[in-house]
């Protein structure tokens, strides 16, 4: 009978000074979190407000020129920044998916060669976007004799954004529980059903958010181009995969380095439709992924 | 535990006194013996499974009769889920995982080289200790395995069938097209029940069916299981020693054992009718195992 014997004064409830350190951690989150958030909101307001007065139709329905900056547009950076990704999404995406398959469903990771693959898909994640260019440059524009094209691009971003495209893609097979897997396999389903009928769908919206936040990243990418020595002019829009082309960021890179200041507005202007797309994209992302989670 | 014997609920002259010394049984005599099912759907003999180099059981004899219920329990990590496994060749999906010895079904040798394992799996079903829907309706769920199975034929009343015959059906018709996810635990189990029974299966493997259920879905499951009996070959496997006395005709003791060479085994101990076993077991390992000393 311990507990009837304790003294009524032995009983401490009151606080132990802990809330004090409990709020400085919480401060100490939000603040990093903060510093973040007030970046971007930063960016956003200054480009907004630099390019403001050339926010209107002239900016997507006008081509660049050097003569007249006040009324040039970006019209062909826009087509050939979404030429580059629709193409590169058809090259990239089921690639790197049907990449993830193999990984997750059928590689034996006790054999050598699988764990080397596996390491080296996370080492060219890694890889600096310049590196991609050069290997654009030297392989597919020149070797291959592809010329400075969409098709070149494309290929040069599909090689940059794969490995993304294939990790996120493992994280979002893996993330399917292997119950589904047995109990599939258990009613004497094969194993390209299983995958086909219950891994793939179940893990869609995983490989949907991963894919579009890579193509994302991939919008946004000038080096590449740089590399290849991409024109920054373009005064046409792009009519197949063999067209030569520019992409925003590449026309903002140029517009920037002119001295006229109404050249730098244009660039804010560029740079706010350039961001649009992004959280646009990034928005689909998201909703994609709070509409299809699944629970188990 | 120094006499065996007050712990035998009924002493019919079955000598115990060998007990002390592991792997000898001693039978009562005056008992007919009958632990070889007269048609028995598997017949395992010298069954060892190996992970890798790890023989993780080893040695196993029994034979499964038609359309009766086998129960096989033991403590954890002795090999019961291991054996009910190789039944499906659901351990072929491990990597490292083989089996040495032989088991029979019918007469075909189920690892021989000819043998499809999926052709296996559609023959032998499956349900697992966890309830597993498939993330889609209640109707594709069922209709899941035929359709792979390339059954050609009216799907509503395949799927009205399995559904019936899983005691589900007054449950979920209203509701054939929701989410799975949102039908209780015991539900979803008869869920998984009605998949299996879908593709017309000759044998239903249940792997501790319901251990992650409540005691009245439990019921329910067991009162299905002697239902099913009726029509399908069914082996489950249990850490509810009551479950096994309530359900099954035969009973299969697993201990693990460690031999001389230090490493652990799983072991069949016993294999007999379940009322032998749960009232007049030949061996003290089982004795204890049931009386609740171990284990």
């Amino acid at each position: 009978m311990a507990i009837l014997s304790t003294p009524r004064s032995a009983v401490q409830l009151a606080s132990k000074g802990r809330p004090l350190k409990e709020h400085l951690f919480r401060i100490a989150l939000m603040a990093s979190l903060a510093i973040a958030l007030v970046f971007l909101a930063l960016l956003i307001v200054y480009v907004v407000e630099e390019g403001w007065p050339r926010l209107d139709s002239t900016l997507w329905e006008n081509q660049p020129s050097i003569r007249r900056p006040e009324t040039a547009g970006i019209q062909s950076g826009i087509f050939g920044t979404l030429w580059i990704i629709g193409l590169t999404a058809l090259m990239a995406l089921p690639t790197g998916i049907l990449a993830a398959i193999y990984l997750e469903e059928y590689a034996d990771r006790t054999k050598w060669y699988n764990r080397l693959l596996e390491l080296n898909i996370s080492n060219l994640a890694a890889v600096p976007s310049i590196v991609y260019g050069i290997l654009g440059l030297g392989i597919i524009a020149r070797w291959m004799a592809f010329g400075f094209t969409i098709m070149t691009g494309a290929i040069t971003i599909s090689l940059l954004v794969l490995p993304i495209v294939i990790i996120s893609a493992r994280e979002a097979i893996r993330a399917v529980p292997p119950s589904i897997r047995e109990g599939s396999l258990a009613l004497g389903a094969t194993q390209w059903q299983t995958i086909y009928r219950q891994v793939l769908p179940a893990s869609i919206p995983g490989i949907a958010t991963g894919s579009i936040l890579a193509l994302s990243r991939a919008i946004g990418e000038a080096a590449p181009f740089l590399m290849l020595g991409a024109a920054t002019l373009v005064r046409f829009n792009p009519e197949g995969v063999w067209s030569s082309f520019s992409v925003l960021p590449l026309q903002i890179y140029s517009f920037i380095s002119r001295p006229q200041e109404e050249f730098a507005i244009l660039a804010a202007a560029a740079i706010v439709v350039l961001l649009a797309i992004l959280l646009l994209m990034n928005s689909v992302a998201i909703w994609l992924r709070n509409r299809y989670q699944k629970r188990w | 535990m120094t006499d065996p014997r007050n712990l035998t609920p009924t002493t019919t002259g079955t000598a115990q006194i060998g007990l002390s010394v592991p792997n000898v049984t001693v039978r009562g005599p005056e008992v007919p013996r009958n632990i070889e099912a007269l048609d028995p759907v598997f017949t395992v003999s010298g069954l060892s499974v190996f992970y890798g180099d790890y023989e993780a059981v080893r040695g196993v004899d029994m034979t499964i009769g038609n359309r009766e219920i086998t129960a096989m329990i033991g403590p954890s990590g002795c090999g019961k889920s291991t054996v009910l496994r190789c039944f499906n060749r659901m351990n072929d999906l491990i990597p490292g995982a083989r089996a040495a010895g032989k088991i029979l079904y019918h007469d075909e040798d189920l690892y021989g080289d000819h043998v499809d394992p999926i052709e296996v799996r559609r023959r032998i079903g499956m349900v697992f200790q966890k309830p597993n829907p498939f993330p889609k309706s209640i109707y594709d769920n069922i209709a899941y395995g035929p359709r792979v199975n390339g059954v050609k034929g009216k799907m509503d009343d395949i799927v009205e069938e399995a559904l019936t015959k899983a005691a589900l059906w007054d449950e979920v018709k209203d509701k054939i097209k929701q989410n799975a996810l949102s039908l209780s635990g015991g539900q979803q189990q008869r869920l998984c029940i009605a998949r299996a029974i879908a593709v017309k299966p000759d044998v239903i493997l249940m792997d501790e069916p319901c251990s992650a259920l409540d005691p009245i879905a439990t019921t329910k499951i067991e009162d299905l299981m002697q239902e099913l009996s009726r029509d399908y070959t069914i082996v489950i496997v249990t850490h509810n020693m009551q479950q096994a006395a309530r359900v099954s005709d035969r009973t299969a003791f697993f201990t693990a054992e460690v031999d001389s060479a230090g490493v652990r085994h799983g072991r069949l101990v016993e294999f007999d009718e379940t009322s032998r076993i749960f009232t007049n077991p030949s061996d003290k390992r089982t004795e204890d195992y049931i009386t609740g000393r171990f284990g």
